[in-house]
């Protein structure tokens, strides 16, 4: 089995630990990995989208050919890459109109988008191809005795008519909740699992309303879960939920700290992974989970 | 030879406007075979009709061609102007010179008047070949079926009866009553809908003139207007409806007990040996086979096993518990039931709606217990219902404190029906106005897009409880989400304060869209009829003939037709019956002689025209000499003309569209 | 909290805009005029609840009145997540989403940015990448990756293939970034 990653800015840049821990855990599990080599930004929403849908689709669908003259699917690990690139393609493959200017825009590039690739995100990928029950054989560590909270994102959810690995019921999602029992996680539920976190456009805009949302997030998990750890599935909520609680605890909005990791991050951790490689870039204090889940072995 | 007259309207300004009536006139005055032209600013008027009937009556003419509207509003009238001369009234032909002429070609005067010419050029052409037919008529079976016994189709079937009609009632439940049965108070009057219905299903069930089939659908519908041929198919009970008292005692000693019950909308369960609801008319039990554990392998059409210890047979529990040996599993049914025949003139549709189900509303939380459908806690708060008519809440039976309405769910919604189910908000208020007079701690919140309460006393419903203290808020819910201890955070935009709002609920009521019954389109299929796009069977116009449908004969009321309340049911279904009476009360249906017969001796059996008529009025018979020949049913035959066009041998006339006739008009046009 | 949710003063509907509807449809909201005002999508979006002065049910409300100055001067609609819950749930299946994105592209052509879009196109031309951190290769390095990422950054042709296609792309026109090599 053999996937293209496409890593996203955020993941690259900012926390390069996740792109790793990607990189160890999809072959680790028997996935090999092709670099797409020559990606870009997806679009972000708040670049191109915002500008014209035509040139969205245009820098989007360069991305995707860089997938489809390899053969290969596309793997996000960001929840926007995965909107952004499958909103795009959803609108290629239903206006034929849309196509047709768009492949002007990339015959320039010497380059044609054809529709043959599929937009896929890293855990659904997972528990889809692999299946929850070939991971725990793989498994180095078990997360018994750990209590998690999750965030599995907005992007990944909705629209749902756009994507290809998709809940059943987006309003319950259970993929992330089954792949963390996977690795023996307890998964505790919280009333306010699919309210968005506020990173990206939000944030960027009015920091402190961003903060807001995050907070009461945060107390509705420590109140109605008490976590060991939070599980994020989008790279832009792990950044988040790791870098707000700091700033939060100093405006004496909180007054406690839970680590965030991304489910990647932890499934590498749990099939072996070098946690100096996968899990060390993050503000929030991951090692002493880290530590637990290793001494168990 | 023929002497035709030519009258050409001006319809005021309609045709005159655009056509220059003089020029037409002379212009027709000088057509072969025309005796006289004249032109009127009203033909359709009294004097304009006496133009005709002096002409005809003086000898002047003897067949009439009007230029004017359409035929399709206008025939009849100039057809009875000929009649009342003495003249056969199927010796005219009349010309549309305003919808295919003058309006058509309003800006164009020239062409409009050519055109005209024309035209009348042709009606004349064909006028001097018409013939005089003559209508026939069919008797009309003096009986009538109503489809579906609720609220709608009792009425119905009590109007038809008391004029003195037999009427079939099929309802496919084992009770009649229908959806209103399972309502506890109706609005405006907050009346107790079974103390109300009842009444009502005891008339049905015991007039004379009804023969109620419950527990029976329609198998097929054959014939048509005035002589309807049905098969109803009577499910199988497996129990002697001749001899069950209703006593119940069956019920009790049923061992299947985990079977959902329908009439409480899934609420509780019932047994496979059950009666709908303790009001049920016939007040009669069913044994639902399916679920039925045939105890002690006590299957049904086998003779017991003797028990070697007693000498006894060994019985099921129902068997034994019936004193009337209703019950005897060692009769052999029919699993298929029994097919029942019988004629009908007219027919009425009043199979109702059903509630939608709250399960596709993902964002609503509906895996939940304490998240209902308005139905279902209609039926918490029923006395004959799940909890007795305790006020408790599905989870815990804990009574609720907090309780949200939600409305137009799946209602006003591309997704599922876009219509406006018409009937929630005055439901949801009854409802909430219930549960807040008799427990007035309770804090209500009902959150609408509009408040739609138009009806008599509606708004004033509303606003009596609004004066309760419950809450309205405008904006619709966009989430409820699960809380621990079994709460339910609803969350929405209050549109008036213009902040986002949340709250915890104890019980989250759905208000789901009314939906047409399930197996609509089937039933509408054997009859012949449509549904509209929503799924509702159609009326023939919205307006002004909202009971009848494209098949003459069979008409609709209630909520098959679409969402409306209780007032509004029954008046249609009145409506309905008086409709769907007339034809039984004048006794015969005209069939218009329009239509097309097979010349036997030039008929060579072919076939084609069977196979191709729209309505199978066409069957081919053997004569006394054993040869196939075309036959057409005249009540059938809707005079469309595709077997006269078809046939091969040129056997078939479509009277008053014969050959000779069209070729006459077809030269006039090409050659005028 | 009525200052933070918006205050329009008295709004004179006779001075709104009527080709304004026309435009939002043209840029990308074309089933705006779907919209009931049922206020579903405004439960659930991310920029009411975090108190934001317009948001997705108003923005559509104000289009369709014709407040085009309002729109443009109020910086609410870039805080929009794109999160779509709106999309998922409209029972007129209009896509608010999509009508805030085309209000965001209306602004960008009356040039009525907040400097983070500038610049976030700005790093998109120069180096591929929307957000980019010149330090980033440090912990790269750090965490046993090469100093950069298998993209544009790496890849000047690449870089040159995007820049090809957005120079063409209706954002040259708007000459909002300087488009060099």
């Amino acid at each position: 089995m053999k996937i293209g990653f496409f890593v996203g800015c955020n993941t690259a840049f900012n926390r390069p630990d996740l792109e790793q821990a990607v990189r160890y855990a999809f072959p680790a599990l028997g996935v090999e990995l092709d670099n797409l080599d020559g990606q870009s930004c997806c679009p972000s929403f708040g670049t191109l989208p915002s500008v014209d849908k035509v040139g969205w689709c245009a820098v989007s669908s360069r991305n995707i050919t860089l997938a489809e003259e390899k053969g290969l699917d596309m793997l996000t690990v960001c929840g926007s890459c995965y909107g952004s690139l499958s909103e795009a393609k959803y609108k290629l493959d239903s206006e034929p109109e849309v196509k047709a200017k768009v492949n002007e825009l990339l015959e320039m590039a010497g380059r044609e988008y054809k529709g043959t690739s599929n937009i896929r995100h890293s855990y659904y990928y997972l528990f889809n191809e692999l299946g929850p029950d070939k991971i725990k054989e793989k498994l180095k560590y078990k997360l018994d005795g750990l209590t998690v909270a999750l965030q599995p994102g907005c992007h990944s959810l909705w629209p749902s008519k756009v994507y290809f690995d998709k809940e059943d019921d987006t309003f319950h999602p259970r993929i992330l909740k089954e792949m963390c029992e996977a690795l023996g996680a307890t998964v505790g539920h919280y009333s306010r699992l699919l309210d968005c976190c506020g990173m990206g456009a939000l944030r960027s805009t009015d920091m402190g309303k961003a903060l807001g949302l995050v907070e009461k997030k945060l107390v509705s998990m420590k109140e109605e879960v008490n976590p060991d750890l939070i599980v994020a599935g989008c790279s832009s909520c792990l950044i988040q939920f790791d870098t707000a609680q700091k700033i939060l605890q100093k405006e004496k909005k909180i007054n406690f700290e839970i680590p965030v990791l991304h489910y990647m991050q932890l499934l590498a951790i749990c099939l072996g992974a070098d946690p100096e490689q996968v899990a060390v870039l993050g503000e929030t204090n991951v090692k002493s989970v880290i530590d637990r889940i290793r001494e168990k072995q | 030879m023929p002497r035709i007259g030519v009258y050409i309207c001006h319809c005021g300004e309609n045709i005159a406007g655009a056509v220059n009536i003089e020029e037409v006139r002379q212009y027709a005055e000088n057509l072969p075979d025309v005796a006289v032209a004249r032109n009127y600013l009203f033909m359709c008027s009294d004097p304009g009709q006496e133009l005709i009937r002096q002409d005809l009556k003086s000898g002047l003419v003897d067949r009439v061609v009007v230029a004017a509207c359409t035929p399709r509003t206008h025939e009849p009238i100039f057809r009875e102007a000929v009649a009342e001369a003495g003249y056969n009234k199927y010796l005219l032909e009349m010309a549309n010179i305003r919808d295919q002429d003058s309006w058509a070609h309003w800006h164009d005067k020239e062409g409009a008047t050519a055109k005209a010419k024309k035209l009348v050029a042709s009606a004349v052409a064909k006028a001097a070949y018409l013939e005089p037919l003559e209508d026939k008529f069919v008797e009309v079976t003096k009986a009538a079926m109503v489809i579906g016994g609720g609220v709608s189709g009792m009425f119905s079937a009590l109007d038809l009866a008391r004029m003195g009609y037999q009427v079939y009632l099929v309802e496919k439940n084992p009770s009649i009553g229908g959806n209103m049965a399972k309502l506890d108070k109706t609005f405006p009057t907050n009346d107790c809908s079974a103390c109300i219905l009842t009444p009502i299903m005891v008339q049905v069930g015991t007039h004379p003139k009804i023969k109620t089939m419950t527990y029976s659908e329609v198998e097929s519908v054959e014939g048509s207007f005035g002589n309807f041929k049905v098969k109803v198919r009577q499910k199988q009970r497996y129990i002697d409806w001749d001899k069950c008292t209703g006593c119940g005692d069956c019920v009790s000693a049923c061992l299947a007990k985990k079977i959902p019950n329908e009439f409480n909308e899934g609420m509780d369960n019932r047994t496979a040996v059950y009666i709908e609801f303790p009001q049920a008319v016939p007040k009669r039990a069913v044994v639902d086979i399916e679920h039925c554990l045939n105890c002690g392998k006590r299957t049904i059409g086998t003779a017991p096993k003797i028990s070697p210890k007693t000498g006894e047979p060994i019985l099921a529990p129902c068997e034994k518990a019936c004193k009337t040996g209703a019950l005897d599993r060692s009769r052999a049914y029919d699993p298929e039931g029994d097919i029942l025949e019988f004629d009908v003139g007219t027919i009425i549709v009043t199979t109702g709606y059903r509630v939608m189900d709250k399960t596709p509303f993902k964002e609503y939380s509906p895996q939940s217990p304490n998240v209902v459908t308005a139905m279902q806690l209609e039926r918490i708060l029923s006395a004959t219902g799940p909890t007795q008519g305790h006020f408790e809440r599905p989870s815990d039976k804990k009574k609720p404190h907090t309780i949200a309405f939600v409305s137009c769910v799946g209602s006003r919604d591309k997704k599922h029906h876009t219509y406006c189910s018409k009937v929630c908000c005055m439901y949801m208020l009854k409802e909430a106005r219930l549960i807040k007079e008799k427990y007035p701690d309770t804090e209500i919140y009902m959150f609408f897009i509009d408040v739609r309460t138009a009806g008599k006393d509606f708004d004033e419903y509303y606003t009596y409880c609004r004066n309760l203290g419950i809450k309205m808020i405008r904006g619709r819910v966009g989430a409820v989400d699960e809380l621990p201890g079994d709460q339910l955070r609803v969350r929405a935009y209050d549109v008036d304060l213009g902040t986002p709002v949340e709250l915890d609920a104890d019980l989250v009521v759905l208000a789901t869209a009314i939906e047409p019954a399930p197996g609509l389109a089937e039933l509408g299929r054997k009859l012949g009829i449509n549904c509209g796009s929503e799924g509702f069977l159609k009326e023939m116009h919205t307006k002004l003939y909202p009971v009848e449908t494209a098949v003459r004969g069979i008409y609709i009321a209630g909520c098959v037709q679409g969402p409306k309340d209780i007032p509004d049911a029954v008046s249609q279904a009145r409506a309905a019956s008086s409709a769907a009476a007339v034809p039984l009360t004048y006794g015969k249906i005209v069939v218009e002689p329009l239509i097309s017969e097979v010349n036997q001796r030039i008929c060579s059996g072919c076939g084609t025209c069977e196979k191709l008529c729209p309505y199978s009025a066409i069957k081919l018979m053997e004569d006394k000499g054993g040869r196939l020949r075309s036959h057409i049913d005249e009540a059938l035959c809707a005079g469309c003309g595709v077997c006269a066009a078809s046939c091969p041998s040129g056997a078939i006339t479509l009277h008053g569209y014969t050959n000779v006739q069209i070729d006459a008009q077809i030269k006039a046009l090409a050659c005028s | 909290m009525s200052e933070t949710q918006g205050a329009l003063g008295v709004v004179n509907l006779s001075a709104g805009d009527p080709n304004l509807v026309g435009e939002i449809k043209e840029l990308g909201g074309e089933e705006i005029l779907e919209c009931i005002q049922c206020a579903k999508c405004a439960a659930v979006c991310p920029m009411v609840l975090a108190g934001f002065p317009f948001f997705n049910k108003k923005v559509i409300q104000a289009i369709l009145l014709g407040l085009r100055e309002e729109l443009l001067e109020d910086a609410s609609i870039w805080a929009c997540q794109s999160c779509n819950r709106c999309t998922e749930i409209c029972p007129r299946e209009l896509n608010p989403f999509e009508v805030v994105q085309a209000m965001r592209r209306l602004a960008f052509r009356e040039f009525a940015l907040p400097t983070m879009a500038i610049n976030g196109l700005k790093s998109l031309y120069d180096t591929g990448h929307a957000v980019y951190m010149s330090g980033a290769g440090k912990s790269r390095e750090k965490v046993g990756l090469p100093e950069k990422p298998p993209s544009t950054i790496a890849d000047e042709k690449a870089l040159q293939e995007l820049r090809t296609i957005i120079r063409n792309t209706d954002l040259a026109d708007l000459g909002i970034i300087p488009m060099g090599d």
